[in-house]
């Protein structure tokens, strides 16, 4: 605009003129306001409201300069041409563009901590349904990652690595100012920028929520433009196909093996999987008049994976309305959204045994017991052998989740640069989900007679919050933003779970009254209930000098129910500087050059707000006389399971920061470098403690539990992060914007797992599992070395008989064998444009991590048990000798897991219109993991942050790179859509 | 302003409530009347927990004597060889059974002692309780041998190590100065005055091993208070002791109450059985193929003693009397695939046949049984006090006090009496009686076998591993904590 009101409009004699219009080059749409200087003069006029212009010539005229805030100015030769039609791109690079920080925003060019923010334009391409997977490989330190292709699985988010043993791993969400919501609350169509705080001094405003990194995401909440309707439909088809799936032996390798032959021939894996088919229609109107700005949307999608019972069907609502009043001094904001999902899936064992099942077996079998008995599937009595196509039939699990995001706000200008806000905001998540396993499912309905389950779990999450933030020039060239604030938080969580067996019909989860029994195995009836509080109160000072120095301090104070009540608050500062030395000195080619240095401190709550306590659960049920035909003596038991701690408190996590953004050529190559280190303390963790001894915790109490929640270990890590783009470079009508990042991690450090006399040197986690490798963890934690080192014998050899040669059989003299967690992750963007084309294609990667091979852990040997179960073949699986052992975890079947993958393709072609009825008509084809250059021989190279089946929800992080045998099999899809804006 | 208003208030202290459970608050709170009889049960239940799991302290007790292994069948049981080592005495200290053994007996000395500490002026209920920590800690001199003693009065969080003598002393003087205060009735699920007894009488008799001083006379008196008050007698059927509904039994003094919906825990027919035996039993769930006792030690039961019923050997057949199949039956097994279970097991490891091993039928497993078995489990019962006194009264010369108590328990497995005893017949004839009763391996040790070679296990220094090590586990959680010698 200040470009607009300083142009000058020159009034000349003039021979020619030329006119105009000015679009947008993505929407199609006329750029209303959009300034048009002849090069090199101060002659120029704006764009009307279809964005139409005219402008005297002179002669020596050659070119026209066009700009407008929030796209490239754009130089256009004139020639001999009298009408022009300019397409400007959005600048998605742009210096002027605000971040989102939390509590307000910011121009980029005052951030001093390591903050990203990434726009729809960069957002991954294709059938994405959940928001995390927009970002995936975007943003440099932030590893998202869904191993396997279930659409039913959420992903893991990580930001710089681990930065707890605990629960809170992720980031912590903020959705439109709405801490902790959850990210089903929002569909990717609807959002208008996500923000990544990533240092400790950006998080640092998030308290004892920030340790994890922050991800801000706001969603649309008006019109592309002033005074103007925009409905907008986009509509795609996406097929499923399996990918990847390991080599096994054909019947008569297997019989030739020694299998035991049922005389049939059976492709199990393609008898499991079929193509999955999933449609989206994403349906918008937003708008912008006056003081009033709307986006209503819904969302609409079916997904389904490529096995018959696997899927989801979301219905995603949302309303975004503001309104100003009192000439805009009061502003009030309502955004509602509700989302419904509706998902179904099977035992994922059916990966698994549609893997190893023994591939002459047929899948009926025309008997009358197996009719009987199995349904007239094939089914025999060996240990760990179930026909996986029954399994996946006659078992099956659905969920519906149902979330209501409310959120309210007002802000009221008392005085121009003074402003209060409240937000209050109602987070409501319900879930009920089912299980069920038919009479005739031979894994466990058959012993059970049939057995289902119903479960509710909801959640309940309100906020109050206020803020005040004042702006000032306390000199002319220093500028103060200050911002205070306190909030109030109340979470509630309630579930209730019942589980009976013994049916005569098959009726499921629709009458547990059909179960006739409902005490003991495979039965349940239980309920449980939770609440706490978090009081916070936080401000925020932000100084800029000239433009040139800025600097900013943030601290925040919280106070939790859940922590121990000798140390409830906790204090979280922080503060970062930074100085754009291209203001101070002649940079040359150089336009930003901004090194800044950050330190922040912040937290982690526990996983649980009763850790404290020590709270006694039910233990057995007890008949007090023994005598079984009384019933009114029988009470269930209460036992103290934990072990109280009055002194628990939240993790810490301190982060020091240094980096710089830069732009070169007038920004035509944009970016930042980033390093840090970080150092957590106070880790919160269940550690093993004397049992039975007096309990240090608890003056005058023993421990009655092996372990109690302490604060201990410290932990180390550092990385080195880069990103840079460059804003489109090309001749003529091509153009290419390619866009780089990776981040070098140094892995975490385990520097000490003890506080006081309490702790350990090593914490062993992740046993391989049945068969015959259940008592042998792979992963040792310890003290001096990475987080999560796999640890076991070292094969040498095989002998002539095809025997392991292995270094050692003692545990503790095992050797590292290799490490889960990436050394390397990288991201690398491009987006050709040639006239109406365009192009995105984005190749991600990481490298340096492991992977433990389960299928080549426990299936590749011709050992005793290839009678039973089909064998994998890999490029890795020796064959001369074929190993003999029985599978025992060594150092072959640990691989180095390192991949580049095309993860993302997409081919859009905008339709040119000239149509009273719609702006723009885009059609797209894209597709999703499109091949992956790697050495590993297992299911999916992707870094695996957690253990899946860790059974202890607080230490799967601390079992890194493990591919568990029922890992959905690799999905490869394409999709093709269109998007239509109507006028 | 707004903001400030709410930042006077944020910083307060605030109150976790517990809404689905209860604080030790609440609980002194309480007024329920059956509340101290719950909470006493509830310290029972942690002794009933994990006994009769796998990995537990039963099964280290098994494994690592001659009546008991798990052979490795190709993949399935190798875990790491943890079993293959509980068996060849190579065990070390961080395996997982020796930590869960030790954690099972200190968290009911935990739980005891809080309740000796919330409840000090209830004497029937602190009687009972000191009595009952003296029977695990009857488990932990017997097992990990220099335990520390913690009792309601210890302080400091870190305890040292007691010598097994002072245990020895403590679990003595635990139970003379409670026993009179306990009750002479015929519970069998809560210590009474007689189950008191057999906690002596198992102490005393292991007073040299543990102690180095014998004390054969205390325990021969032991014994004779329980057998002499004619409360107990010996159970015709030797099988009705371990029945499904053995509730009844005239024979066993003290239980663990297992129950399949109450109680869980006591998890036999997975541990022992074959996979297809399921169809046997109609079990909920696919047994596991693990336990097996070994050829020898099956071959000390002569074919006429009715408790070799103690072993499910030969052909197996399904509830409707089908031949069962193991079809994956290994190609050198001579039974093929018939299902049979033979004494002869080809290996320990790593190829056992897997239909190789009599298995464990001591105790009944009941048509449609859980994982978890309703069997309550014998900690004591009349034939092994009968047995005790034999022995006592043995190796102080009383040759014909021995007989007569010996010839009890012949008689009734319908053997024809003793006519003369010796050390070694009575060490066998104990193994019989006592099989998969957790005694082999104590007995072993008192008889002086512990070191012997037996099958698929090399003689072993007995001194160092007739104590388990303390385990790993425990020594990094306690500094203060030192191993046992020889480790």
């Amino acid at each position: 605009m200040a470009l607009f009101m300083g142009a000058v409009i020159g009034v000349n004699a003039q021979s020619r003129s030329v006119s105009g219009t000015v679009l947008d080059a993505r929407l199609g749409d006329p750029v209303p306001g959009a300034t048009v200087l002849v090069k090199g003069t101060t002659r120029g006029t704006a764009t009307d409201l279809d964005g139409k212009f005219t402008l005297p010539l002179q002669a020596g005229d050659q070119v026209l300069v066009v700009s407008f805030v929030g796209y490239l100015t754009q130089e256009v030769e004139i020639g001999s041409q009298s009408t022009l039609t300019i397409s400007l791109q959005e600048d998605v690079t742009s210096l002027q563009e605000a971040v989102v920080i939390g509590y307000g925003s910011q121009d980029k060019k005052e951030i001093t901590s390591a903050v990203v923010g990434v726009r729809p334009d960069n957002f991954n391409r294709g059938n994405v349904s959940n928001p995390a997977q927009l970002l995936q490989g975007k943003v440099a330190g932030l590893s998202i990652t869904r191993p396997g292709g279930n659409p039913n699985n959420g992903f893991n988010i990580r930001l710089r690595g681990l930065s707890t043993f605990g629960a809170n791993s992720a980031p912590l969400i903020v959705l439109d100012g709405v801490i902790g919501a959850s990210l089903e609350n929002v569909d990717p169509n609807d959002i208008q920028s996500i923000d990544v705080l990533k240092d400790g001094s950006a998080a640092a405003i998030y308290g004892a929520r920030g340790s994890s990194g922050v991800i801000l995401i706001t969603t649309t909440k008006q019109g592309s433009k002033q005074g103007t309707t925009n409905v907008s439909i986009n509509s795609f088809a996406t097929v499923d196909k399996a990918t990847n799936l390991i080599p096994v032996l054909s019947a008569e390798e297997f019989v030739a093996r020694g299998g035991t032959n049922f005389g049939s021939n059976t492709d199990w894996r393609q008898e499991l999987i079929d193509d999955g088919y999933s449609f989206t229609t994403n349906a918008s109107v937003s708008g912008s008049f006056g003081n009033t700005n709307y986006l209503a949307a819904v969302n609409y999608r079916d997904n389904n994976g490529i096995v018959e019972g696997v899927g989801n069907e979301r219905l995603n609502t949302r309303l975004n309305l503001s309104q100003g009043a009192l000439n805009n001094r009061l502003r009030l904001n309502v955004n509602l959204s509700f989302s419904n999902v509706n998902s179904e899936s099977i035992n994922d064992a059916a990966f698994r045994y549609a893997t190893i099942y023994n591939p002459t077996a047929p899948i009926f079998e025309d008997t009358p017991a197996a009719n009987q008995r199995f349904g007239g599937y094939f089914q025999r009595d060996l240990f760990d052998f179930y026909n996986p196509v029954a399994l996946a039939r006659q078992q099956k699990f659905v969920g519906e989740t149902k979330t209501a995001l409310l959120s309210y706000r007002a802000e009221f200008d008392i005085l121009p640069n003074l402003t209060l806000s409240a937000q209050y905001s109602q987070d409501r998540r319900n879930t009920l989900s089912g299980g069920f396993w038919s009479i005739q499912d031979y894994q466990v309905g058959f012993g059970s007679q049939g057995s289902a389950e119903r479960n509710t779990f909801d959640r309940s999450q309100r906020i109050l919050e206020t803020t005040l933030r004042y702006e000032t020039n306390l000199t002319d060239k220093l500028n103060m933003t200050l911002l205070g604030g306190a909030g109030v938080q109340y979470t509630t969580n309630q579930g209730f779970n019942a589980r009976v067996r013994q049916y005569l019909f098959d009726l499921g989860w629709n009458n547990l009254g059909a179960g006739a029994i409902r005490l003991g195995n495979n039965t349940n009836v239980s309920s449980f209930a939770n609440e706490d509080q978090l009081n916070s109160v936080f401000g925020r000072a932000n100084f800029n000098y000239d433009n040139t120095f800025f600097f900013s301090v943030t601290t925040r104070a919280e106070t939790y129910s859940g922590f121990g009540a000798n140390n409830q608050t906790g204090i979280f500062p922080a503060v970062s500087l930074g100085a754009d030395f291209t203001q101070l000195f002649d940079m040359g080619i150089f336009n930003q050059f901004k090194p800044r240095v950050s330190y922040g401190i912040t937290g982690n709550l526990p996983p649980s707000a009763t850790l404290a306590l020590g709270v006694y659960g039910n233990g057995n049920r007890i008949d007090l006389d023994g005598d079984q035909l009384t019933q009114n003596d029988v009470f269930v038991g209460i036992n103290q399971f934990s072990n109280p701690n009055k002194d628990l408190k939240w993790e810490t996590k301190q982060e020091f920061n240094v980096g710089v953004d830069f732009g070169i050529w007038d920004g035509k190559v944009t970016g930042s470098i980033d390093y840090y280190t970080r150092n957590i303390s106070d880790l919160l963790f269940n550690v093993p403690v004397a049992t039975g001894a007096p309990n240090p915790f608890d003056p005058g109490r023993f421990n009655t539990a092996s372990s109690t929640w302490v604060n201990l270990a410290d932990l180390r890590a550092a990385g080195f992060e880069f990103a840079a783009s460059v804003n489109q470079i090309g001749k003529g009508a091509f153009k290419w914007t390619p866009a780089f990042n990776f981040t070098i991690y140094d892995k975490t450090t385990i520097e000490s797992l003890s506080a006081g006399e309490l702790g350990f040197q090593e914490l062993r986690f992740a046993t391989p599992g049945a068969p015959g490798q259940n008592n042998n963890p792979i992963i040792y934690n310890r003290v001096g070395q990475t987080l999560g080192d796999f640890y076991g014998p070292r094969l040498t050899g095989l002998t002539e008989r095809g025997e392991y040669i292995l270094s050692t059989r003692d545990p503790n003299q095992f050797e590292k064998l290799g490490n889960g967690l990436p050394k390397g992750e990288f991201g690398f963007a491009n987006t050709f444009m040639y006239g109406q084309w365009t192009l995105n294609m984005f190749l991600r990667g990481a490298w340096g991590h492991d992977l433990y091979n389960s299928y080549r852990g426990f299936y590749e040997n011709g050992d005793t048990a290839s009678n039973t179960w089909n064998s994998v073949i890999t490029d890795k699986t020796p064959t001369s000798p074929l190993v003999t052992s029985t599978p025992t975890f060594n150092s072959s079947v640990i691989e180095d897991a390192s991949f580049i993958r095309l993860d993302n393709m997409e081919l859009g072609y905008n339709v040119k219109t000239n149509s009273q009825n719609f702006s723009s008509l885009r059609v797209y084809f894209a597709g999703q993991n499109l091949f992956t250059l790697t050495n590993y021989t297992g299911v999916d190279p992707e870094v695996r942050v957690n253990d899946s089946e860790n059974g202890d929800s607080f230490t799967t992080s601390l079992s890194p790179g493990i591919e568990r045998r029922n890992t959905y099999f690799q999905t490869r899809s394409f999709t093709l859509g269109v998007t239509v804006n109507f006028k | 302003m707004l903001p400030l208003v709410f930042a006077m208030g944020a910083c307060q202290e605030l109150e976790q409530d517990v809404l689905d459970g209860v604080t030790a608050e609440d609980i002194a709170k309480s007024t329920n009347p059956n509340l101290i009889s719950v909470l006493k049960a509830s310290a029972y239940a942690r002794i009933v927990g994990s006994w009769g799991g796998h990995n537990s302290i039963w099964s280290i007790q098994e494994v690592s004597s001659d009546e008991m292994s798990i052979p490795q069948k190709g993949a399935d049981w190798e875990d790491g060889g943890q079993w293959l080592r509980m068996h060849r005495h190579t065990w070390n200290p961080s395996e997982e059974s020796f930590n869960n053994s030790w954690a099972y007996c200190y968290s009911a000395i935990g739980e005891i002692n809080n309740l000796l500490v919330q409840y000090p002026n209830v004497p029937a209920l602190n009687a009972e309780l000191k009595v009952l920590r003296a029977l695990v800690y009857l488990w932990l001199i017997d097992s990990f041998g220099n335990v520390p003693i913690i009792d309601e009065n210890s302080t400091g969080s870190s305890p040292t190590n007691n010598t097994r003598a002072e245990v020895f002393a403590f679990i003595e003087k635990s139970i003379k100065d409670n026993v009179n205060a306990l009750p002479k009735d015929g519970n069998k699920t809560t210590l009474n005055f007689y189950s008191a007894h057999a906690i002596l009488a198992k102490l005393y008799l292991n007073a040299q091993v543990y102690t180095g001083t014998a004390r054969w006379a205390d325990a021969e008196a032991a014994a004779d208070v329980i057998i002499n008050s004619g409360k107990y007698s010996l159970s015709s059927n030797f099988f009705s002791n371990f029945s499904e509904r053995n509730g009844g039994s005239t024979e066993n003094i003290l239980t663990l109450p297992y129950d399949e919906n109450n109680a869980g825990g006591f998890n036999l027919p997975q541990m022992t059985l074959h996979y297809s035996s399921q169809a046997t039993y109609n079990l909920q769930a696919q047994p596991w193929n693990g336990y097996a006792s070994l050829e020898e030690f099956y071959n000390t039961f002569d074919n006429a003693d009715a408790r070799k019923k103690s072993f499910l050997v030969g052909p197996q057949f399904a509830a409707d009397g089908t031949r069962l199949k193991d079809i994956s039956a290994e190609a050198g097994d001579p039974d093929g695939q018939d299902l049979t279970f033979t004494p002869a097991i080809n290996m320990l490891a790593p190829n056992a046949f897997r239909q190789a091993g009599v298995r464990v039928g001591k105790f009944e497993f009941a048509s449609g049984a859980g994982p978890s078995l309703s069997n309550d489990y014998p900690l004591f019962r009349l034939g092994e006090i009968i047995l005790t006194k034999a022995e006592a009264a043995l190796r102080q010369g009383k040759t014909a006090a021995a007989l007569a108590a010996a010839n009890q328990i012949r008689t009734r497995a319908g053997m024809p009496a003793y006519t003369s005893l010796t050390l070694d017949e009575l060490y066998n004839e104990r193994g019989r009686e006592m099989f998969a009763e957790a005694s082999r391996r104590t007995d072993a040790i008192r008889f002086g076998k512990w070191g012997q070679p037996w099958w698929e296990k090399a003689a072993s220094n007995a001194t160092v591993r007739g104590i388990f090590p303390i385990p790993q586990n425990q020594l990094n959680a306690n500094p203060k904590l030192k191993q046992n010698p020889g480790y």
